[in-house]
């Protein structure tokens, strides 16, 4: 028992000094950032790869003004040019189908 | 038990972990401040869970030792667990108000459980929970680690009222 006492007395006296330590301040735990960047991110994939796939693709447009040049005969049998404009060309001739009606 | 409760148990054990952790790294107080952040991170990350509430200062004094076993071994700082060999000759001298030079002439196994029940006032069978072994193991250490604690504390006290 004695032994004991002494052994008590001796922690006794190392707990009084250890009052003196430096007690390093308790971590507050972070959050960890992962836990909401990896959802995040999958969603901003999907929404991504949902655009991209839905995306329409870009209509042709026709131009806005066609210029259609002519040569025709005049009164006097002379050659001129014709120019017309137009939004559309509805019709169309060969340059070469007089060979094919003419003879 | 959810996260808060864990905090919250942990916070309340703080002190008492720290001067534990620094008794299990040889009293080197930076690398018990790192086993304990390794030893808080393990438990936040659900790696040791607590079983029984009951136990948690023995549960939580384990995972302590363990982890500072770990960095020791790291730091080539600490022999096998297995290998506790005996003390050691008595020095020339020994301060009697340097306890934690005192305690560390005992073998390792002898220190933590005469710490673990003297200081902070657990149970010979809550030490050999903590370093897993059997209970007649730990009575064994309790034991020797009192025969010698009580050497070097009369040697040092013989030595103090000398030099008066």
């Amino acid at each position: 028992m004695e032994n004991d006492e002494l052994i008590k007395s001796f922690f006794e006296d190392m707990r009084t000094k250890d009052q003196n330590l430096e007690i390093p301040e308790f971590p507050k735990p972070k959050t960890r950032s992962i836990n909401w960047i990896i959802p995040v991110g999958i969603a901003a994939s999907l929404f991504l790869a949902g655009f991209l796939f839905f995306e329409k693709e870009p209509e042709v447009k026709a131009p806005a003004e066609v210029i259609i040049i002519t040569l025709e005969e005049g009164p006097n049998n002379e050659q001129q040019f014709k120019i017309q404009e137009s939004t559309y060309l509805d019709t169309w001739e060969s340059g070469t189908s007089s060979l094919l009606t003419e003879f | 038990m959810n996260q808060t409760s864990l905090q919250q148990l942990l916070e309340s054990h703080h002190r008492e972990a720290y001067i534990w952790a620094r008794q299990c790294c040889c009293f080197d107080s930076e690398l018990a401040k790192d086993v304990l952040q390794l030893t808080y991170l393990k438990i936040l990350e659900g790696k040791a869970k607590l079983n029984d509430a009951a136990k948690a200062k023995t549960w939580l004094f384990s995972i302590i030792r363990y982890t500072a076993v770990d960095e020791l071994r790291k730091g080539g700082k600490m022999l096998p667990l297995a290998e506790d060999h005996e003390l050691i000759d008595l020095p020339e001298e020994v301060d009697y108000t340097d306890y934690d030079a005192i305690i560390k002439l005992l073998p390792v196994m002898q220190q933590q459980v005469i710490l673990m029940v003297f200081y902070h006032q657990m149970t010979i069978e809550q030490s050999a929970e903590v370093l897993q072994i059997q209970l007649g193991t730990a009575r064994t250490h309790y034991a020797r680690g009192k025969k010698k604690l009580k050497e070097l504390i009369l040697k040092s006290q013989t030595e103090a009222n000398h030099g008066k």
